[in-house]
């Protein structure tokens, strides 16, 4: 009957990466859900998707959830591409997962290409500071090293959970304008892809 | 008779006696118990009684005989009287003062036994006493004369009765005693003679002697008193002749005076008639006077009812007061049997001469006055442009002044009132059915607008056509094929229906109160009669029952008078309001969850749950009820009808995708109402239809693999629920997350063979050997799982043909699955890793079953780690 009215809506895909069991599921499942599940199950990959008002605008989000254990990271190859945006999560409460934040930053600089590529750096469980084992400080740095903002967040309380992934969406977004804007209004995604395309080769 | 014998023997049971029948049988008729004797019919012996002797208390003193009879009960009773005045005779059968019979005569002879003599002897001594004094006192015969003659003494001019003398009788004592003087003469003779003692003889001697002095001297005495004595006789005789003349002087006296007594006997008797007369003159005359200022009534008054004016304050008071005045006196409390008076009945007829004269203005003024309110435009309320049912306070206000004189009508014409009620009804009937309707209409133009409404009957018909030609939202269908409908038309729905039932409210119920105190409906008429009025001659009683109704019965009967009669004026709410319903669940079936929901808060809330309106919301809101279920039936039915899209990819089907917006529109009309359980009850029946509907859609899809299209659509499902968060659906979520990874795991297991098909049966076929019983190392002596064999199959599958059939499969996941369920990258992610172990099995096998054949698959895992970045690059 009637034409679809709206457009559909601004997609924005984010990827969430980082060691098994800093609590990516955790604050997936608290941004979209608004719940908080004490048990763990690691993840295989699972994806997720949400309407959001992003400053006023609606835009969707697609979360893709993954293995923080993988036995292969080549396998990752495939969605890390597809990822606009990344969330790399350590729990402030292990030193080793904070240890291979650097490899996921390396592979997926490697596997996009790009050393701008939207990307968070996320320390969760902050509200278990006792038992902290990731200064503020070291966390900092890195992130400053890397050019990121980081974040502290606790998907148990909600701290910060919201902050992050709209944080990163706006990343995407600003990031999406800035390329548009180079290929003079062309379609982004085309263009995005084109200019990826020439540097790989 | 045995218990007889015991009173007579004890003369406190006598006394006993003596005080009931005095207290029992004589007090009340203020008589005085004189005496009494216990008897039985001399004839009869059985049956035994009492003779009484009373006397009143009151002048003129009558003395009655009265036989008393003590009843099986235990108290006495009058039986038989007779004025003393009547007894002729009495006989005491033997003079014997032991004989226990005797007869009474007054009109004829009665014969008595008493039970003892002492109290015969008692009882005719009374009578005795009673009536000695009397004129034509009555014959005593057979009486032993001391019974009478003792009392000769009694003065006799005595006119009081002796009353006390009755306890005093005793027996008569034969002694008797020494005078005083006597004795002192005695001493004083002993003591001139102080050795009398001593010597008796001489004593004997000189009392002789003395004597024969004495006696001497006496006789010398009489004779020389002898003459003295004559003439003294002779004065004597004189004397008694004086007497006798003086005697019969006195007779001639009495005969006289005795005649006069007789004449003041009977004047006295007469003036106490007349007294009596006298009295009753005036009682009859109070009564009398009583009754003519009961049934007064002022003339004004008269005036007031046969002229009354009902259109100025002033008339209406008069009019009000005059109809109080009438209601009073037809009312008035008057003995039953003055009813029959012809008078009465006269002052009565005139009575209903002006009631109805005053009840026929009445019933014209308000026939008129109704019909003409009938015309209220009622008070449009504060602001414009809001919806508005119109009050009717003005109409109610003006009717009110009348509230007495309807109550009067109630009570005096019942006719004339049931026909004003009914003209009012009818009138305020049309009235209300105009305003709803009115109302109605209006209410439709705020949800849709007023163009809408312009071409209201085009639009209705357009929208009956689209209502055919889509069937409605329905969660099986496409949502862009609903009909249009608009988001806000629905909110102001739900908002101008909220206003629809909270306007209709406060107007009925403002309505049900007038009605109730201007018909005086919290009242129940005692009786059917036409006029409640006392000076009905034929007046029937009150039914016994109908004074003890219960209050429950009582309140019942009111409601359903009330009930009646709103049902009366306000008929059109029902149809009206289910018409206004359907109208618009015709044009999209979702408002009927509005109305189930704003109908359900509104029946609960209202404040008085007997109120009509709660009752007439009732069938309704069953009708309502029945719509939504009919709704959700329909919703149920459209999952099961549906098919899915079949000439392409099958994606998200339509029922899956409209349950986020069915239910949050749900949720936000049902939210907490008392109406949540109804709705949980068909979110599980809808979810537990998807739940079957999917597999079977999945299973006969001509384009999307089965498990596509379960993967797809239980994960769309689990991500539905897991954010709507409804408690009931919670297990079903769980089942949901349960059933997507089951069909994701039969994707990448049925779809992951293809690239390396061959080798995979020829894996197949040796795990099957295995599984026989066949030795690992001696799979190569098989023929068909040589090594040879093997190597024919390795071959094959070079690493450039491993390649293509991963990017085969990639694509062919790749559409596969919907873009918008985004399920690709987690497909893939699962593909890869079942790649990977499926080819590290292979590997596995080749190294336990070809041992030391340097035998290798033609790629190596880096080579597939290769492979899949390459895909990842390229897509």
């Amino acid at each position: 009957m009637s034409k679809k009215p709206a457009p559909q809506p601004a997609l924005h895909k984010v990827i969430m990466v980082g060691d098994g069991g800093v609590g990516k599921s955790a604050l997936t499942l608290q941004f979209m859900y608004d719940e908080f599940v004490e048990d763990y199950e690691p993840t295989k990959a699972d994806s997720y998707r949400k309407k959001v008002i992003l400053d006023g605008e609606e835009v969707q989000i697609d979360i893709l959830d993954t293995a923080g254990q993988e036995d292969y990271a080549a396998i990752r190859d495939n969605y890390f591409r597809s990822g606009e945006g990344f969330l790399c999560v350590f729990s402030i409460t292990d030193e080793e997962s904070f240890q291979a934040t650097q490899e996921f930053r390396e592979q997926i600089l490697r596997v996009k290409n790009d050393e701008n590529i939207p990307f968070l750096l996320v320390g969760n469980k902050g509200d278990l500071d006792e038992k902290r084992k990731v200064t503020l400080n070291e966390a900092q740095s890195r992130a400053q090293q890397w050019g990121v903002p980081y974040v502290e967040t606790s998907a148990k309380t909600r701290e910060n959970v919201d902050k992050v992934f709209f944080d990163l969406m706006r990343e995407i977004r600003s990031r999406k304008m800035e390329d548009n804007k180079i290929s003079n209004g062309r379609g982004k995604d085309k263009s995005k892809r084109k200019k990826l395309k020439c540097t790989i080769l | 008779m045995e218990q007889m014998d015991l009173f007579r023997c004890l003369p406190g049971a006598m006394a006993a006696i003596r005080h009931s029948l005095q207290h029992e049988v004589f007090q009340p008729c203020d008589e005085r118990l004189l005496a009494f004797v216990h008897v039985t019919k001399a004839l009869k012996k059985k049956k035994s009684s009492f003779l009484c002797i009373a006397i009143t208390k009151e002048s003129p003193y009558t003395v009655n005989v009265i036989q008393v009879k003590k009843t099986e009960k235990n108290f006495y009773k009058k039986k038989r009287s007779w004025p003393l005045n009547t007894l002729k005779l009495v006989d005491g059968k033997a003079i014997s003062a032991d004989s226990t019979d005797f007869d009474l005569v007054f009109d004829k002879v009665y014969k008595w036994s008493a039970t003892s003599a002492s109290e015969r002897q008692n009882f005719i001594r009374s009578l005795w006493k009673q009536s000695f004094h009397r004129q034509d006192k009555p014959e005593f015969k057979n009486v032993p004369s001391d019974w009478l003659g003792s009392e000769r003494i009694l003065p006799a001019e005595n006119e009081t009765p002796v009353i006390a003398e009755t306890s005093e009788v005793g027996e008569v004592e034969d002694f008797q005693a020494l005078t005083e003087k006597e004795e002192q003469d005695l001493i004083l003779l002993m003591q001139e003679c102080g050795y009398a003692v001593s010597n008796a003889e001489a004593f004997m001697e000189t009392l002789a002697k003395d004597l024969s002095i004495l006696d001497g001297e006496n006789v010398q005495s009489v004779l020389a008193s002898e003459e003295r004595v004559s003439s003294l006789m002779a004065h004597l005789d004189e004397a008694i002749l004086e007497v006798e003349k003086v005697e019969s002087q006195l007779d001639s006296y009495d005969e006289i005076i005795s005649h006069v007594r007789t004449t003041m006997e009977k004047m006295e008797e007469k003036n106490m008639l007349i007294d009596i007369a006298n009295r009753n003159n005036q009682k009859l005359l109070s009564e009398l006077e009583k009754v003519i200022v009961e049934l007064e009534l002022d003339s004004k008054h008269q005036v007031s009812l046969v002229d009354a004016d009902l259109t100025t304050p002033q008339g209406l008071r008069e009019a009000i007061e005059a109809g109080q005045a009438l209601q009073r006196v037809m009312n008035a409390e008057i003995h039953p049997a003055l009813v029959q008076l012809s008078a009465v009945q006269e002052q009565k007829k005139r009575f209903d001469k002006w009631k109805s004269k005053f009840s026929q203005i009445i019933s014209r003024h308000l026939n008129n006055l109704f019909i003409h309110l009938g015309n209220d435009p009622g008070e449009s309320s504060v602001q414009a442009g809001e919806l508005n049912l119109p009050k009717h306070s003005n109409l109610h206000k003006e009717l009110r002044c009348y509230t007495e004189l309807m109550h009067w009508t109630k009570v005096m014409d019942r006719k004339a009132y049931a026909a004003l009620s009914k003209v009012y009804t009818s009138a305020i009937g049309k009235l209300y059915e105009r305003d709803i309707r009115h109302f109605l209409e209006e209410a439709k133009v705020y949800v849709s607008g007023p163009i809408v409404v312009a071409q209201g009957s085009k639009d209705e018909a357009g929208a009956k056509s689209k209502g055919q030609n889509v069937n409605g939202a329905l969660l099986g269908i496409e949502k862009d094929q609903w009909p249009e409908f608009d988001a806000n038309e629905r909110l102001r729905f739900h908002q101008i229906f909220e206003r629809v039932l909270s306007q209709l409210e406060p107007v009925v119920l403002a309505e049900q109160q007038f009605c109730v105190t201007f018909f005086q409906l919290d009242i129940v008429s005692p009786t059917s009669k036409n006029t409640l009025t006392t000076l009905d001659s034929a007046r029937v009683d009150a039914k016994p029952d109908e004074p003890l109704m219960s209050s429950y019965k009582v309140e019942r009967q009111m409601n359903e008078e009330v009930r009646k009669m709103m049902g009366d004026i306000f008929g059109s709410i029902e149809p009206e309001l289910i018409n206004f319903i359907s109208h618009y669940e015709k044009m999209d079936s979702m408002y009927c969850l509005h109305t189930l929901v704003r109908l359900t808060e509104h029946v609960m809330s209202t404040q008085d749950a007997g109120s009509f309106l709660s009752k007439s919301f009732g069938p309704v809101l069953v009708q309502v009820k029945r719509t939504y279920d009919r709704f959700m039936q329909n919703q149920l039915q459209s999952i099961y009808d549906c098919r899915g899209n079949r000439r392409s990819k099958c994606g998200i089907l339509p029922f899956v995708a409209n349950f986020d917006f069915f239910a949050r529109t749900a949720e936000q009309i049902f939210k907490d109402t008392s109406r949540r359980a109804d709705l949980d009850k068909w979110y599980v029946k809808l979810v537990a239809a998807m739940f079957e509907a999917i597999p079977a859609i999945a299973a006969d899809h001509p384009k999307t693999p089965t498990e596509v299209i379960k993967m797809e659509n239980f994960h769309h499902l689990f991500d539905l629920l897991s954010r709507l968060k409804i408690a009931v659906l919670d297990s079903q979520r769980k089942e949901a997350k349960l059933k997507y990874n089951e069909a994701l795991k039969g994707y990448v297991t049925r779809y992951f063979g293809r690239p390396l098909e061959k080798l995979n049966l020829f894996f197949d076929g040796v795990q099957a050997k295995v599984g026989l019983g066949v030795k690992e190392s001696e799979i190569s002596y098989q023929m068909a799982f040589s090594k040879q064999e093997l190597r024919k199959v390795i071959k094959e599958y070079p690493g450039k043909e491993v390649k293509r059939g991963l990017d085969h499969l990639y694509k062919k996941v790749e559409k596969h699955l919907s873009e918008e369920e985004n399920l690709l990258q987690v497909v893939w992610r699962a593909m890869q890793e079942e790649f990977i172990r499926q080819y590290k099995y292979i590997e596995d096998l080749i190294q336990r079953c070809y041992p030391g054949a340097m035998i290798a698959l033609e790629f190596s895992i880096e080579d597939i780690l290769q492979f899949f970045s390459e895909i990842a690059r390229s897509h």
